[in-house]
């Protein structure tokens, strides 16, 4: 058995946004890092928000907490008020330590799931998440990667044949493992194009860029057309210097 | 790194029954931590916090005061801009620290109630409150008058209205800041950083060239003047009446709960923005007595800056200033409405005020309320026109609350209670708070009978809505 990774489960808790079927299942191994947040404007000061909320607030946290945990989940859970989003959730992903983000969404049957690979950085982390959530269930993976121009076919399935013994070193068994390369020129639209028959995805964060400014994180851009949960795995962080 | 929360539960019931909410269990530099696990994030940054204090001060001093105060004082009148940036500086020193000990909303209110106790801090508390809200009605009069100098420079005049066109354009401000902020979920922060950065962009350029012009570069004579044509005395009635010019400083107090790493960034913010400003108002003030002389700057009323810009820089630089001054008056509104609105919030947390007062509605998760507390009064108070007693007011009641700080601070360091741990300790302690109290009270006596008589009024009325609603509250952090 391996560690349970911890992964993310960001839930916007007072608008009606709510754990999609199957998600509690799908993450009965990990440990459930539940962010219940609310976003304020800036007119608005959070301690006047917690003052009305807080109540409301907590009551769903029960609710949802108990969700996993009857899944199998262990649970921590965070209340947070804050003006950005996006700061909340990156400050909890690394106050918490966790190995990936949950952008969740409803999954019937959990046979298939892709785990986009985009290099050997950070593949360590892919491995934990990847064995540590569904080595325990019944799914197969394939480890897709696109290659770059230039890189030949053989170098492209060493790296997937890294990854594979990584997963069967974490326990992950073999034979429900399969390897594919890509050639296509895009490797976002690639991903896009391959997830039509999976159940669920996993894929890096890429290093923001200014292409990520233009058109918004590849993460983001494959969730919003991929209609099952994504697991976005958090590359490390450098511990900051004080 | 994590400090714990002021000591001491406050306790107590307001008239309504209501108690005041339970302090959080600590601070840290990204969260403020309430039991149960319940997190506010802080988002605002040093440059943020800079913002706040420099777009709420800068809108006054350079664009509604350099005519007045040179009617007043003459050339001295850039003496009494330094004389109130020097004072601002004396009070930005303690609540620094303060700050850094009890980064919360409500900023000056929160020190002095939980360091002097209720009484103290329902009559700093309110008078704050009160204070923005005059504040603000000035700042709208003065957008008024930019915004009607628009106008005439493009050849429209609004004659023939029942009340003056500025005060009317006034009022409409008034209503349109108080929707908008109900209302408006765009990210007015953001908006606020680039306002003041192009507005010093602007100041910085203009005032260069007037720098330059009055050292005689140009080869152009300047109006030399006597320094100070006016006497001396006036060199004071003038810096308190101009000390409106430096109250946004304690804005960025009030909104603490809110940056990040605050043990760095509020000293930083607030000292920082204090010297920015200062210098700005100086050199402004001396650029504009050069270039006219006092007596006829004087003439040009609100909108002085706007002649002495077309005057360096012909045509192309009034309507540089013009559109600054639109920027200025409308950003510092803004803020202190804003800021107004959290004071309200503060009161209504500890019961000094009722809880309702602090409500969000659900549509726009906005503080609906507490916005109309600020709006409602500010647009009465734009009607009456009265600059001078406006400014006065606003500076009245922030002097109480400044002067109160620094005895916060002496009455803190001499108790030294457990929980008082501040990140930053000023320099020069005691004479510091003592100087800045002490000036901050003696700025009070150059006012204006009538301002003098109003702000009394409005102190002895907090006072007895403190008897009468909230006798019982005690906020004082355990001894």
């Amino acid at each position: 058995m391996t560690d349970r990774p911890s992964v993310l489960v960001p839930i916007r808790v007072l608008e009606g946004e709510s754990i999609p079927d199957g998600v509690p299942k799908l993450l009965a191994d990990a440990n459930v890092v539940l962010l219940g947040y609310h976003v304020i404007p800036e007119q608005t000061a959070p301690g006047q928000a917690r003052m009305q909320f807080e109540e409301r607030a907590t009551a769903r946290m029960d609710e949802l907490e108990a969700l996993f945990e009857n899944a199998g989940a262990t649970v921590e859970r965070r209340l947070v008020f804050t003006h950005k989003a996006q700061q909340t959730i990156n400050r909890i992903s690394h106050d918490e330590g966790c190995l990936a983000i949950l952008i969740p969404d409803t999954v019937a049957e959990m046979d298939d799931v892709l785990v986009a690979v985009r290099g050997a950085v950070g593949i360590d982390r892919l491995a934990r998440v990847v064995s540590g959530v569904f080595a325990g269930s019944e799914a197969s993976v394939t480890l897709y990667h696109v290659a770059r121009e230039g890189e030949s076919d053989a170098d492209a399935q060493t790296l997937l044949d890294g990854l594979t013994d990584r997963l069967t070193d974490n326990g992950f068994d073999e034979g429900r493992i399969e390897t594919r390369i890509g050639r296509e020129r895009d490797p976002v639209d690639a991903i896009i194009d391959a997830t039509v028959d999976f159940d669920a995805l996993v894929m890096g964060e890429s290093d923001p860029s200014l292409a990520t400014f233009v058109f918004g994180l590849p993460a983001d851009q494959v969730a919003e057309q991929f209609l099952g949960p994504v697991f976005v795995v958090q590359r490390e962080r450098p511990e900051e210097a004080d | 790194m994590s400090d714990p929360a002021a000591g001491g539960e406050p306790v107590g019931e307001n008239v309504a029954g209501e108690s005041p909410e339970t302090e959080p269990e600590s601070v840290t530099d990204e969260t403020t931590v309430y039991e149960d696990d319940v997190e506010l994030e802080r988002t605002i940054g040093l440059v943020g916090g800079l913002a706040i204090g420099i777009g709420t001060m800068i809108g006054a001093g350079i664009f509604v005061f350099p005519g007045l105060a040179a009617t007043e004082a003459g050339p001295a009148a850039a003496l009494s801009f330094a004389i109130g940036g020097v004072i601002a500086l004396l009070v930005a020193l303690p609540t620094s620290e303060l700050a850094t000990a009890m980064p919360r909303s409500g900023g000056g209110y929160y020190f002095v109630s939980r360091s002097m106790g209720t009484p103290y801090g329902a009559i700093v508390g309110l008078g704050l409150w009160l204070g923005l809200v005059f504040a603000s009605a000035f700042y709208l009069v003065g957008l008024g008058h930019y915004i009607v100098a628009v106008l005439a420079e493009v050849g429209v005049s609004l004659s023939g209205l029942p009340v003056p066109p500025h005060v009317l354009l006034g009022l409409v401000f008034a209503v349109a800041l108080t929707v908008l902020s109900v209302g408006g979920t765009e990210n007015t922060a953001k908006l606020q950083n680039v306002i003041v950065v192009v507005l010093l962009a602007i100041l910085t350029a203009f005032l260069t060239y007037g720098v330059l012009d009055a050292a005689g570069v140009f080869g152009r004579e300047s109006v030399p003047g006597e320094f100070f044509s006016q006497g001396q005395l006036p060199v004071l009635t003038t810096a308190a009446l101009v000390f409106t010019s430096y109250l946004g400083f304690a804005q960025v107090a009030t909104v603490a709960g809110e940056i990040k790493n605050p043990s760095r960034n509020l000293p930083l913010a607030m000292v920082g923005s204090v010297i920015v400003v200062t210098i700005f108002y100086v050199v402004t003030i001396f650029v504009a007595t050069s270039s006219f002389g006092a007596e006829r700057l004087g003439e040009f009323g609100e909108t002085a800056m706007v002649e002495v810009a077309r005057d360096l820089l012909g045509f192309p630089g009034a309507v540089l200033i013009l559109f600054a001054g639109l920027l200025a008056t409308f950003s510092s509104a803004n803020a202190s409405i804003l800021s107004a609105s959290r004071s309200v919030y503060a009161l209504s947390r500890d019961a000094l005020l009722p809880r309702w007062a602090s409500r969000i509605n659900l549509r726009y998760g906005t503080p609906h309320i507490a916005l109309g507390m600020a709006g409602g009064p500010i647009f009465v108070l734009v009607a009456t026109d009265q600059v001078e007693i406006l400014a006065e007011v606003a500076s009245f009641l922030h002097l109480v609350l400044y002067a109160l700080i620094c005895v916060a601070l002496l009455v803190l360091r001499r108790r030294d209670p457990s929980w008082y741990d501040p990140d930053f300790r000023i320099p020069g302690y005691p004479v510091i708070p003592i100087l800045g109290a002490l000036a901050s009270a003696g700025l009070i006596v150059f006012m204006n009978r009538a301002s003098i008589v109003i702000g009394v009024a409005i102190m002895a009325g907090s006072y007895l809505w403190f008897r009468y609603y909230a006798a019982d509250i005690e906020l004082r952090g355990d001894v």
